[in-house]
């Protein structure tokens, strides 16, 4: 689909220098001589490096049709996640530095979606909040108790998340992946 | 393609703290110009006629009485009034109010309602300019008391006022952008240069390359060291209001960033009425061209001119954006307490 690069979002996909890219990032900018500018941070999905690029706003660009598809995680090793397709059985594969941080919260069983483009597996579309357990956290020392103080604890995926201290080992609570926050209890 | 936008208006008491700071900022620097003469000047911000500027689109409404109406226009900046002012003789002035600039969406840095610190004073040229924004920084930086600041800004490097981070664009485009002089100041070069880094060159000229390559590969490493930084001498093409200087290929015009944004700018103001109408033809033709508001050309303001702009530079900063400093924000909208958007 083409659009006005002033109309591009967080999340879409642009080939930008003949490889694919995922927009990290794209801010309106004015420098008030000269065009107005998109100025946007772009994520290569081969080689994992962010590129700055400044579009003018009005500059048609092609933001690519992907499709997202349903995908068990069944494991990772120390450069790639892999996948299932349970209505095929394919497998795919994707490298952790694209996925990046959030594969921190993957737990291996879960259902994700992985973005597509030409059959081609791009990267994971991230969950809006995953659910796992606390495995380790320190009890709340006594008289610890001001409100919102937190402490850090790890959830099962080896992760560490800061959490109010009132949370205990064995709970599941839900984190939003994107940012690492907690955001209550399951 | 056309995007409905559905604004809405939105309370954010969560930003009172903020907003507390956008009040210190705004007493710092009601404060500085009082103690440096500058005299305050409240301005109308509907003007039935304004400067051509082919980049900025305008709010325009209409002015009603029985059978009588008229055309009136929100100012996108206060200069067509203040340039007034000075050549009839008002001396240092400043404005601190609100400018309105059409077709610009809510984003970190923009909002089309804004504020806009603009100030002018006599007898000095644009590096002078620079040692009394400095000062004006550091006063703002003395008064501000921001508790959480301190805290969210801990473990990284302060931000200190005392110098500037000088850079001359030749050097800044060298340094960051790998773009030698002699490619910088030949608009065939620097066209070739930008074709080869990737951008799209196609119905793009020098000027829009320009800022596109300041945008993505030299903006960012500005301000970023502790210091704000002073980037002068703009090409001059990019800097048509200015004085020009003696080497014929640069304007005598600064930018000044903190944390890889432009904040504000200033230049020693060009005092040639026939230059400024000459680039009045050809903004008010650009804006026909790509169908802008068709609005009334101010020419009383090249009257103006023609009698007579006595020597000065006049900064114009981004006040929120002054206010994202030292409040530690990240957008304009954390500093509202009600925003349309």
């Amino acid at each position: 689909m083409r659009v006005n690069a002033g109309n591009l979002k967080k999340g879409e996909f642009v080939f930008f220098q003949g490889e694919i890219c995922q927009v990290q990032k794209a801010d309106f900018y004015s420098p008030g001589k000269g065009a107005a500018l998109m100025k946007a941070r772009l994520k290569n999905l081969v080689s994992a490096k962010n590129v700055e690029y400044a579009y003018k706003s009005n500059e048609q660009i092609e933001v690519l049709d992907v499709t997202s598809v349903e995908m068990q995680y069944l494991y990772k090793d120390n450069e790639n996640l892999y996948f299932m397709d349970e209505r095929t059985f394919n497998q795919s594969s994707l490298s952790i530095s694209v996925v990046g941080e959030i594969t921190r919260f993957f737990k291996e069983g879960e259902k994700m979606f992985v973005y597509m483009y030409n059959d081609k597996p791009l990267t994971i579309r991230p969950p809006m909040s995953v659910k796992l357990k606390i495995v380790e956290a320190e009890d709340a020392a006594k008289g610890d108790t001001v409100s919102g103080a937190k402490k850090p604890v790890k959830v099962e995926t080896g992760a560490t998340v800061m959490v109010p201290i009132f949370v205990k080992v064995g709970e599941t609570i839900s984190i939003n992946p994107e940012t690492g926050e907690y955001t209550g209890r399951v | 393609m056309t995007i409905n936008i559905k604004m809405k208006i939105v309370t954010q008491i969560k930003n009172l703290e903020n907003y507390k700071i956008y009040l210190q900022v705004e007493k710092a620097v009601h404060g500085f110009m009082e103690k440096n003469n500058y005299l305050k000047v409240d301005l109308p911000v509907l003007s039935p006629a304004l400067i051509p500027e082919s980049y900025l689109e305008i709010f325009e409404t209409e002015f009603n009485y029985f059978d009588k109406k008229e055309k009136l226009y929100l100012t996108p900046s206060p200069e067509i009034f203040l340039k007034r002012l000075l050549v009839a003789g008002v001396g240092n002035c400043y404005y601190l109010g609100r400018a309105y600039r059409n077709s610009e969406p809510n984003s970190d840095w923009h909002s089309s309602e804004f504020t806009m610190l603009e100030f002018y004073k006599l007898g000095i040229n644009y590096l002078e300019m620079a040692e009394e924004v400095l000062k004006l920084l550091q006063e703002i930086s003395n008064k501000v008391k921001n508790p959480s600041f301190a805290k969210a800004t801990e473990g990284k490097q302060k931000l200190k006022f005392d110098r500037w981070e000088k850079y001359s664009v030749t050097e800044a485009f060298e340094k960051f952008a790998g773009i030698k002089k002699e490619e910088l100041f030949n608009e065939k070069l620097f066209i070739k240069k930008a074709k080869n880094k990737g951008f799209n060159i196609d119905n793009t000229g020098y000027e829009d390359l320009f800022s596109q390559m300041l945008a993505a590969e030299v903006e960012p490493k500005l301000g970023v060291s502790g210091y704000p930084t002073l980037l002068y001498d703009l090409p001059k093409q990019m800097a048509s209001l200015a004085k020009l200087n003696d080497d014929g290929l640069t304007a005598q015009r600064c930018e000044f960033y903190i944390n890889g944004l432009e904040v504000g700018g200033f230049c020693t103001e060009l005092n040639d009425y026939k230059e400024q109408q000459k680039r009045f033809i050809l903004e008010a033709k650009k804006r026909k061209q790509n169908k802008m508001i068709d609005h009334t050309i101010d020419k009383g303001f090249v009257k103006a001119l023609k009698y007579g702009l006595p020597f000065c530079t006049g900064a114009g900063i981004g006040f929120e954006r002054l206010v994202m400093i030292f409040s530690n924000t990240k957008s304009i909208d954390e500093l509202k307490l009600i925003s349309i958007k």
